[in-house]
């Protein structure tokens, strides 16, 4: 099980990793998240509704209404242009943060 | 599902009433469906799927800062909360009494008319009547006229007693009913901005117009008769107007105040020293009135204290206002 606290700062980087192609909804991302990463770490529906929030201020996302299966309309999120930067930014991050805390992991036990 | 539902509608309890809030519990209901349908087709046992679907719904409090709900969720205002029906009553029983209030201030106002028609057609006629009983049959009906008016007010502001916290103390609209109540108030005041805005510019008209017969009369008749006359009239038209502006501003003046707006917002309500002066200056205003028009019974130019008292106490105001 992973500690939230780390996976914060990445959860918009899973987010927008997932509607780099195409557009999605709430269920449908939080399924994907979970199959992607074995089930090693699943979204709770709070975290992801204010990650949705938090990213439709910021301009990384758009919502809109579409309709789904059940007839309900069903509020879908699209990356923007911004979103798309900043996804390509945060990858960038990610690999220099794997690179500086690779440094200090220990892998074999003398 | 009914389960899933309910604990929704449960951790939303006492939450706002928000655009925001309503769409977040929407959404997340949905999230929710979504996912115990998918364990129920999986084969996974009504109990297991709703328990997963709870279990992984996460907190509130990380929505808290989204949502702007923080301050319900911590729960710590010691500001008076007026609720949804406080507010509906306010708007209605104001409604209700305005009508009587504003027939207070046109009996008021008009109480020295029919004392001034009398003095004035002494004059013009010359009969041979003693000016005592002239004196004293409008006199009886000024008084008479004052007293009606007065046991109406009492009547009316004792009924209206209750709201005023809503006109004197800082509050809050209850944060369960606040967008309900606060959209209610606003539809309602843009409901009757339009007869309010259109009783002002008629009212204001009349104010102005009212200065015509005391200005016109003695530039044209050289009569003392007549210009006494012709305070009466103005008088009747500044009571009419008033009468119009007190009874169609109703709806308004309380929407004002519940929405703390104007010289009911937070800011001039904090200013304490101001709501003395006032009740102080207009009663003050009154005596002098009283006083100065019974002892010298210049009844024809006293009245002219109250559009100078009206336009010092707009300075007064405006003073106040900047020193706070």
């Amino acid at each position: 099980m992973i500690s939230s606290d780390v996976i914060r700062g990445y959860i918009d980087t899973m987010i927008l990793y997932l509607l780099l192609n195409e557009p999605s909804y709430g269920y449908e991302i939080s399924k994907r998240i979970r199959e992607l990463t074995d089930e090693k770490y699943i979204i709770k529906e709070t975290t992801l509704y204010s990650a949705f929030k938090r990213m439709e201020i910021n301009g990384h996302i758009e919502s809109f209404s579409g309709s789904e299966t059940y007839g309900k309309p069903r509020t879908y999120y699209k990356i923007t242009e911004a979103g798309k930067m900043y996804y390509k930014e945060k990858c960038k991050e990610w690999e220099i943060t794997k690179e500086v805390i690779e440094k200090f992991i220990l892998r074999e036990w003398k | 599902m009914n389960t899933i539902r309910n604990y929704l509608d449960n951790m939303f309890l006492g939450l706002p009433d928000t655009e925001e809030v309503i769409r977040a519990k929407k959404e997340l209901l949905t999230m929710m469906e979504d996912k115990y349908n998918e364990l129920k087709d999986s084969g996974k046992a009504e109990n297991e799927a709703i328990g997963i679907v709870i279990s992984e719904f996460g907190n509130l409090d990380e929505l808290a800062e989204t949502l702007g709900i923080k301050h319900a969720l911590e729960n710590k205002s010691d500001i008076l909360q007026v609720t949804y029906e406080e507010a509906e009553n306010y708007i209605e029983d104001k409604v209700k009494t305005a009508p009587k209030t504003a027939l207070g201030v046109l009996l008021l106002i008009m109480s020295p008319v029919l004392l001034l028609l009398l003095l004035g057609l002494k004059e013009l006629t010359n009969v041979n009547a003693k000016e005592d009983l002239f004196i004293a049959a409008g006199l009886a009906v000024l008084i008479a006229m004052v007293a009606i008016a007065v046991s109406y007010f009492i009547r009316f502001s004792s009924k209206l007693e209750k709201y005023d916290y809503l006109e004197e103390t800082v509050f809050e609209l209850d944060y369960k009913t606040e967008y309900k109540t606060e959209q209610m108030i606003r539809g309602i005041m843009a409901q009757d901005e339009h007869s309010y805005k259109s009783a002002v510019s008629i009212s204001v008209a009349g104010y102005i117009l009212s200065a015509l017969p005391v200005i016109l009369t003695p530039l044209i008749f050289d009569i003392d008769g007549l210009s006494v006359i012709s305070v009466a009239v103005t008088l009747t038209i500044v009571a009419i107007s008033t009468y119009n502006l007190i009874s169609k501003s109703a709806v308004n003046a309380a929407c004002t105040v519940l929405l703390q707006q104007g010289e009911y917002s937070v800011k001039s309500k904090s200013n304490k020293t101001l709501q003395t002066v006032t009740k102080v200056y207009w009663l003050v205003i009154t005596a002098i009135y009283l006083a100065y028009s019974f002892i010298t019974f210049n009844w024809a130019i006293s009245w002219i204290i109250w559009p100078v008292a009206g336009v010092i106490f707009a300075a007064i105001q405006a003073i106040a206002e900047q020193r706070s």
